[in-house]
């Protein structure tokens, strides 16, 4: 306290200075001035760095995810289950809604692999394997699998994988907008190709964090169950690793226990009061019994 | 607590000794708590394997009783895997819990009729080894099949129908923030 008292004079006096004889430094006009031109400079930077990094428009976004989950589907099509393919698609586009992009040309489906694993392309674009889904219990559960590839869409994980791994030539002369331009469809080609890749890596294993840490928020926000996300995972890591069917999935995810424990410790005490949200196991089994 | 731990310890005894639907088996090792707290008194650890009967849920947390050992509290719900003792899988009490269902197929809760008409359709392409449809080789391989996109493209819910499918499933949508990694 008595410091502050004895420095405040000298504050006042220093204010007081300033105040009556502002010198052009302290011209507001000026320094708004010199802001803004540092403001366009950096925006016309920034033009120039999406460009050189591949800022995709929504368009190419949609191509590019189109071919990549036609890709899948020439390795296992759609199971013939109309009911099934419907349903899908509501829980998914429901659980979509809860996120920014609801405006994207969502699609889901079930394809037919006994391999366990479910993927996502860009512009919205997710399939289920009949491995995974078969292993499913409630419909809070098929939520909680679709929220997580929801929210690889979302936060453009394959988009920003893809123009990490593409050289910076690659996007320099890549027009932002355009699909029709053939050297950009070139481009599409090699971009989609690279996509097809990504599927065997996998993604950066932060990305597979953040998307069970928001898939299950988006579960909860639709009024699921959020806490099915993980007794899926517990499903998964009760599986014998070795068995083929769970080698595409075990190698381009972190290990399951690894996801368990972080998912379960940031969940922990947060989401308790959503716990009580609806699984729908009549719905999600009967749909099952009408076949 | 006591009071608590006799009703419960009463309650099992009193239901019939092989396991009926709240059966279950620890898949991780479980620290037993004597509330749904991690905060409060840790009374018990269970190995992977042990088999416990569930009494009740409440957010994350699964309510069990274990006869061997014999305890009684609040595991974290992962920790424990709802369903039925399977005691013919292997290694049901290593200290590590994967793995001890031997396979898939005792997992899969349905009926294999579920999709049995797709099995014949897709079955008489290349003969495959291992997972049929989606290995790395096949993913890499792959010709993208366009008319199964269109086809896809039919099943498409939409603002309406997703808003209608919800209220049929008694779904409300609620604000929920995103949160963060661990505390």
């Amino acid at each position: 306290m008595r410091a502050n008292s004895r420095l405040l004079p000298a504050v006042a006096f220093a204010l007081c200075c300033a105040w009556a004889a502002p010198s052009p430094a302290f011209d507001l006009n000026d320094l708004k001035k010199q802001l803004e031109e540092v403001r366009e400079k950096t925006d016309t930077g920034k033009k120039k760095v999406d460009q050189a990094r591949g800022k995709v428009s929504p368009a190419q976004e949609i191509e590019i995810g189109r071919n990549l989950i036609s890709g899948l589907l020439g390795a296992a099509p759609l199971v013939d289950n109309a009911p099934l393919q419907r349903y899908v698609n509501d829980v998914g586009f429901w659980v979509a809604m809860q996120s920014k992009r609801a405006e994207l040309p969502w699609r889901f489906g079930v394809i037919d692999s006994d391999g366990v694993n479910a993927f996502a392309a860009p512009g919205g674009y997710i399939v289920i394997t009949r491995g995974l889904f078969e292993l499913l219990e409630n419909e809070a559960q098929l939520a909680g699998v679709l929220a997580h590839e929801i929210v690889h869409v979302d936060r453009k994980h394959h988009l920003k994988a893809l123009q990490k791994s593409m050289k910076r030539e690659f996007w320099t002369d890549l027009t932002v907008g355009t699909v029709s331009d053939k050297q950009d469809r070139e481009k599409l080609g090699e971009l989609i190709n690279a996509g097809v890749q990504l599927y065997a890596t996998g993604l950066d294993r932060k990305d597979e964090y953040q998307a069970d840490l928001r898939g299950v928020v988006l579960a909860a926000r639709a009024g699921y169950d959020p806490y099915a996300l993980l007794d899926v995972l517990t499903t998964i890591d009760s599986i014998n690793p070795d068995a083929d069917q769970m080698e595409v999935m075990l190698k381009t995810h972190p290990p399951t226990g690894e996801r368990l424990e972080r998912l379960a410790a940031s969940m922990d005490g947060r989401l308790d009061s959503y716990a009580a949200g609806k699984t729908n196991a009549a719905r999600f089994s009967s749909l099952a019994a009408a076949r | 607590m006591k009071f608590r731990s006799i009703t419960v310890l009463a309650l099992v005894l009193l239901s019939p000794v092989s396991a009926g639907d709240n059966s279950g088996i620890v898949v991780r090792e479980a620290r037993v708590y004597s509330e749904a707290d991690a905060g409060s008194a840790a009374v018990a650890r269970l190995a992977a394997g042990t088999r416990v009967e569930i009494f009740s849920r409440a957010g994350g947390w699964k309510e069990i009783y274990s006869e061997q050992p014999a305890t009684t509290g609040w595991v974290r719900s992962y920790q424990v895997r709802e369903g039925i003792y399977q005691p013919d899988a292997e290694s049901t009490a290593g200290s590590d819990s994967r793995g001890f269902l031997s396979g898939l197929a005792s997992l899969s809760r349905k009926a294999s009729s579920f999709f049995s008409s797709d099995r014949s359709r897709t079955s008489s392409g290349t003969a495959t080894i291992g997972v049929r449809g989606l290995s790395e080789e096949q993913i890499r391989t792959a010709k993208p099949d366009f008319a199964e996109l269109e086809k896809m493209d039919g099943f498409a819910s939409g603002n309406k129908r997703a808003r209608g499918f919800a209220q049929q499933g008694g779904l409300v949508a609620g604000k929920v923030p995103y949160i963060s990694g661990a505390k």
